[in-house]
């Protein structure tokens, strides 16, 4: 227990609010040594995990965002061809034999590193995130899974790189796509949930140091009213953090009157679609400003 | 699947193991381990007979955690199990329930209730099929219709394959148990038709905007050196995502089977395809679709439908499918296929606001209705009227040989 609550105090010291639970499973991942696949809705801080895990154990983060046709060359390595193409030319009156220019050719200078192969031969080893893997297609998915049971990755031309140290490998998804079992079966998995009220206030006193109390509760409040609502994109923490960043400059102290309106102008920072904008009249962010 | 009886039956005994692993571990050493094998290999079983994706090798990670993290903090034993045994977020959900009944004992008794009640609205379901069949028996006036009460006789005598038969009656006569698993058979085979098409026009992409390097060098070698036959790189073309939206209410319930075991099939074969089904609220069943042991995906499905077979309201299930799935799940190159019958009792204006929203995401909407394979339909009920203007196709799919004729539309249309 005390090694969990260090860490959730290591992580806390970096700006990073987790409950004990996720503490827990973080710290497990170390000690086990196996992914770990963060599922949740858009914007509870999934990706800040992992930027905040590199912090703590002092090493880089490597990001690996997907997208829908990621192929495996541009994210695990590809060969400089137009470097290539120049040294061929460059060793056309060369003395050496032909096996030796090759083997220069083919050496690590002309090799591009993509965040995958960069991740296994980063020493010490740096967290690994690999962003929205939902994304990307099954048959990347297939190939990733092969790569994170043994951390190797073979080159043809160069032969088998095996990982110096293992990387800290933090999945994220949003569930747009069924993951495949198997994937899911290899990695330790954290669900994580809109965060409750004590956890997004200390996370905005922690953020937002300059917003007073009393205007920290209310947005708090008011942000956690907004996502009980029927909305089409609910706001998620960033967006939280934005309005009250943009509550402080616009002056706004407390939910009173004159704060109503300047709420109404900075509803921007909180709602990011028209649908959304155009239900939230003023009179219905009144009634929920009266309640915070 | 685990029965009442059996569940009862094993109960007590770990019940009894983790009294032991509490009051006596902490004196006598040798014990240990035995209890713990049978304490966490037991809690690993139990979670897969509550549904759980569990493999053998995690209860040996779990005893590894349990030791990790000290086995009598609760909570941290808690998460640390939740982390490594969970694997998507609907078992994330169950978790605390399954943990509590599993090391509290006298919790236990009521997850064994919610068990067996499955167990039992399995059959239940089963016996409703048939029934149903017969007493709804809307009137068919297709030849099919009175030959299909024996399968086997009906092929005999057309001397034509026992597929094609299959292929050409109506679904209603085919939710005998015994024909169940032939049509899953058709089934695959048509998933899989669907998907050799799509892979067959992905290959004939010839041009690209990339340039192929390697290709490019390994080309010119013939020519000296001088790149002048250019190789192209093309991202690979994606499938199309499908979406099946499929109405259960009473109306439709002689075909509400046929279209979930199409979906099953459909969602076992392509990962791409995203299943709901509505009546008057809308559930979310790909998941229920996709689970490997086809009765307990039954069993979900049952779990999930409540109200299933009562009225419809369309357009209220559709509002609910935009304003919950459609941002995360609709875009450019999907096809949502909407299965339903028309007969709303809900607002047209909701329906005609709804669908005006897919129609906006997605590209293309398709409207299967089982009554337009009848002779002299016309799309003439209030939702069918509201529905149209914002339809790529209404196609009738009241049997596979109507669908068979359907998809390649729906295919051309993606590609």
């Amino acid at each position: 227990m005390n090694d969990v609550l260090s860490l959730q105090q290591r992580l806390q010291e970096q700006g990073y609010i987790a409950e004990p639970s996720l503490a827990t499973t973080l710290l497990l991942m170390t000690e086990m040594g196996r992914p770990l696949l963060l599922e949740g809705e858009a914007g509870v801080g999934k990706t800040e995990i992992a930027k905040v895990m590199a912090q703590v154990h002092a090493t880089r983060l490597i990001r690996l965002q997907c997208y829908e046709g990621l192929d495996v060359h541009s994210a695990l390595y590809e060969w400089n061809y137009q470097r290539q193409l120049l040294a061929i030319k460059l060793l056309d009156n060369d003395e050496r034999s032909v096996a030796e220019k090759e083997q220069d050719i083919f050496s690590e200078r002309y090799l591009l590193k993509r965040p995958l192969l960069e991740a296994i031969t980063t020493s010490p080893a740096p967290v690994l995130l690999i962003d929205e893997i939902d994304r990307a297609d099954e048959a990347f998915e297939a190939y990733l899974m092969e790569l994170l049971s043994d951390f190797q990755i073979s080159i043809p031309e160069l032969g088998t790189i095996r990982a110096v140290e293992r990387p800290i490998v933090i999945l994220t998804s949003n569930g747009t796509r069924e993951l495949s079992d198997a994937l899911r079966r290899r990695c330790l998995y954290q669900y994580v949930d809109y965060p409750s009220f004590d956890k997004e206030l200390l996370i905005v006193e922690t953020r937002v140091p300059d917003a007073p109390a009393k205007l920290a509760r209310q947005v708090v409040e008011f942000v956690q009213s907004l996502r009980q609502m029927d909305l089409q994109k609910k706001p998620g923490i960033a967006e939280t953090l934005d309005w009250a960043a943009a509550l402080l400059r616009l002056g706004v102290s407390s939910f009173d009157d004159d704060g109503i309106a300047r709420i109404m102008d900075s509803l921007s920072a909180l709602v990011k679609t028209r649908e959304d904008r155009a239900s939230l009249t003023r009179v219905v962010v009144a009634k929920i400003a009266a309640a915070c | 699947m685990l029965t009442p009886a059996s569940a009862a039956d094993v109960a007590p005994s770990i019940v009894a193991n983790s009294v032991v692993a509490n009051s006596v571990v902490a004196n006598s050493v040798v014990d240990l381990p035995a209890v713990l094998a049978a304490r966490y290999i037991g809690f690993v079983g139990f979670l897969r007979e509550n549904g759980l994706h569990v493999t053998t090798a995690d209860g040996a990670d779990s005893m590894d955690i349990a030791e990790r993290m000290g086995q009598f903090n609760a909570p941290l034993l808690r998460w640390s199990l939740r982390a490594l045994l969970c694997s998507r977020a609907e078992e994330w959900r169950r978790f605390d329930e399954l943990f509590d009944a599993y090391f509290s004992p006298p919790n236990r008794q009521k997850v064994v209730e919610t068990n067996a009640g499955g167990a039992g609205q399995l059959d239940l379901e089963q016996g409703d099929g048939a029934p149903g069949d017969r007493s709804e028996g809307a009137p068919l006036a297709t030849a099919t219709g009175e030959e299909g009460e024996d399968g086997d006789g009906t092929t005999a005598q057309h001397g034509a394959s026992r597929d094609a038969s299959l292929a050409q009656a109506d679904f209603r006569h085919l939710n005998e148990p015994a024909q169940l698993q032939e049509m899953d058979a058709l089934m695959r085979r048509f998933a899989q038709r669907l998907r050799q098409i799509q892979i067959r026009r992905d290959r004939q992409a010839r041009t690209g905007q990339r340039i192929d390097m390697a290709r490019t060098i390994r080309h010119s070698i013939a020519r000296g050196g001088v790149p002048l036959d250019l190789a192209w790189r093309q991202k690979r073309r994606v499938r199309p995502r499908i979406v099946l939206l499929l109405d259960v209410s009473r109306s439709m319930s002689l075909y509400s089977f046929f279209y979930l075991r199409l979906a099953r099939a459909l969602s076992v074969l392509l990962s791409d395809v995203h299943c709901f089904i509505y009546h008057t609220r809308l559930v979310g069943v790909a998941e229920a679709l996709r689970d490997p042991d086809p009765w307990r995906s039954q069993e979900r499905l049952q779990l999930l439908s409540g109200g299933w077979a009562g009225g419809t309201r369309i357009g209220d299930c559709l509002t609910e499918f935009n304003q919950r799935y459609a941002g995360a799940l609709l875009h450019s190159r999907c096809a949502v296929i909407i299965v339903s019958d028309g007969y709303d009792t809900g607002e047209p204006g909701r329906l005609v606001n709804a669908l005006s929203r897919i129609r906006r995401r997605a590209r293309r909407v398709v409207w299967l209705n089982p009554l337009a394979s009848r002779p002299g339909f016309t799309p003439s009920s209030v939702g069918m009227q509201a529905a149209m203007p914002y339809l790529d196709l209404l196609a009738p799919g009241s049997d596979l040989a109507s669908l068979e004729r359907v998809f390649p539309q729906i295919l051309q249309a993606l590609q």
